[in-house]
């Protein structure tokens, strides 16, 4: 195990890792449990968060930069994901109402 | 000191994690979601991620769910009324997240931490160093993310346009 001197103090680098865990296992209850299509986005955006987490933790952990800057460029993902998302359901929202996402199985073709 | 922070940020951050899940109404699952972006960005000056912190404030706190607060007035309060048609769709999806959860546990355990770099901690984090990462070394990925905005953005038009032909 390592652990990190953060402002005079010893912390281990694993409790970064564990919290980012518990967090990516929310979102993913999230998406599998919920139905209302907003809330498995906002689940997804949860999910994006935690992996940013173990990005930083490893970028301080290692002493290096580019985790950081990682995090940085799935923060961009991410956001074009949401505008995207966003846009297709308010689309969707328009033709009908998709307050349960097992109403939208007719997708072929 | 360092360790009461990060051990309140992370209490505040499961919590509004567990918040995102169980409320029904959407938009006390995204005041949710900001209490945990806002408890990860404590985390991340913890970190020593001066700039991951604001871009987190800023970008995300601010910006995408603004985003999806305007959604969420623009569509209406919609809640999850009755059940799925799935069954046995919580216990099967618990058993999923206990499954991928023990699997990052033990993957956890055997973790081999390499010895850190020694960079100047000083300067990790700053504006600078992630200036001279972005304009030097990562250029070319930096340059395809104004390509990777330009398709949202024109996708999101797209997607949002009035249409004339139809109806």
């Amino acid at each position: 195990m390592s652990t990190l001197s953060i402002g005079g103090s010893e912390l281990d680098a694993s409790w970064f890792l564990l919290l980012s865990a518990i967090l990516f296992g929310l979102g993913a209850i999230g998406v599998l449990v919920r139905r209302n299509p907003l809330v498995i986005l906002i689940s997804i955006e949860l999910m994006l968060n935690a992996a940013n987490l173990t990005l930083v933790a490893f970028a301080r952990q290692l002493e290096n930069i580019e985790g950081q800057l990682f995090a940085l460029m799935s923060m961009t993902v991410a956001a074009a994901e949401a505008v995207v998302g966003l846009a297709i359901l308010v689309d969707i929202f328009r033709v009908r109402d998709a307050e349960d996402i097992d109403d939208l199985s007719e997708l072929r073709g | 000191m360092a360790v009461a922070v990060f051990f309140v940020a992370a209490a505040v951050a499961i919590l509004g994690g567990v918040g995102v899940v169980s409320f029904h109404q959407p938009i006390r699952s995204v005041l949710s979601l900001v209490l945990v972006m806002l408890a990860l960005s404590v985390i991340f000056l913890l970190l020593s991620a001066q700039f991951v912190f604001a871009v987190q404030i800023i970008v995300y706190a601010g910006a995408v769910m603004v985003l999806f607060l305007f959604v969420i007035a623009l569509l209406g309060p919609a809640r999850e009324l009755g059940r799925g048609r799935l069954r046995y769709q919580g216990w099967t999806s618990a058993v999923f997240v206990l499954v991928l959860l023990g699997l990052m546990w033990t993957m956890l355990q055997g973790v081999q931490y390499r010895q850190p770099d020694k960079t100047d901690l000083n300067f990790f984090g700053t504006v600078q160093s992630i200036a001279v990462g972005l304009f030097t070394t990562y250029l070319y990925p930096f340059e395809l993310t104004s390509i990777l905005l330009l398709v949202a953005a024109i996708g999101a038009i797209y997607l949002s346009r009035k249409r004339i032909d139809e109806s």
